[in-house]
């Protein structure tokens, strides 16, 4: 869904001069369908092993008893992800600047939550607008 | 189109209903929630890098197996930076 409501912006976004970029630890084969599969107009970047969200300290490992959880409904991330240890980024949205700062961070533990596209995008005037 | 949210909250409600075509038993949904709330507690939200602090660039394949450098796309103008779990 946060894909979609991405897209959904995606024009106004560029019309601001400004990008998107999908960050997930999924394999690229992956990536490549879930592209094509929802037509972005973005691209889906493969962070192999997380090595980025860590650095945005992003990354946490799934407790034994949800892994568990997980296998039992077909779902097993080791093959997605090559991820044996089970790690993932708790989803985060991030506005950053021209010069690297980070202007907006919506980190959110509880994955059902997710900040409107519509609130990304009034933040991204406001710096377009602050920038001329 | 409805707010994300709001869609978010609809497939929560049709998730959790245990109907289906997701058919979630009532255990599973509860793992999921104390996962959640054991997430939380750990306080990763908190440490996450915030605003003000410099982000950390990166150059990562893309799905066509393209390399994108985050510094080739400042250069254009802002990003919006996504972190996603997955499709699955």
């Amino acid at each position: 869904m946060e894909l979609e409501a991405l897209q959904e912006i995606y024009s106004d976004v560029r019309a601001l001069g400004a990008q998107i970029i999908v960050i997930t630890p999924e394999l690229e084969r992956y990536t490549r369908a879930l592209h094509k599969k929802y037509n972005l107009g973005f691209d889906i970047l493969t962070d192999l092993h997380l090595k980025v969200a860590e650095e945005f300290r992003l990354v946490f490992t799934l407790p034994d008893y949800l892994r568990d959880l997980y296998k039992s409904f077909g779902s097993t991330l080791d093959r997605f992800n090559d991820e044996p240890e089970y790690r993932l980024p708790v989803p985060a949205r991030y506005i950053i600047d021209k010069t690297g700062t980070i202007r907006a961070a919506d980190v959110n533990a509880d994955y059902t939550i997710r900040t409107e596209p519509a609130e990304t995008l009034r933040q991204l005037r406001m710096l377009s607008a602050a920038a001329n | 189109m409805a707010s994300l949210q709001r869609r978010l909250d609809e497939f929560k409600k049709s998730f959790e209903s245990g109907a289906p075509p997701y058919n979630a038993p009532r255990e599973a949904i509860e793992i999921m929630h104390r996962a959640t709330t054991e997430l939380k507690a750990t306080g990763i939200e908190g440490r996450a890098l915030k605003v003000g602090e410099h982000a950390p660039g990166f150059a990562l394949f893309n799905q066509d197996h393209v390399q994108i450098s985050s510094a080739d796309l400042l250069n254009q103008g802002p990003l919006v930076v996504s972190f996603f779990r997955g499709h699955w």
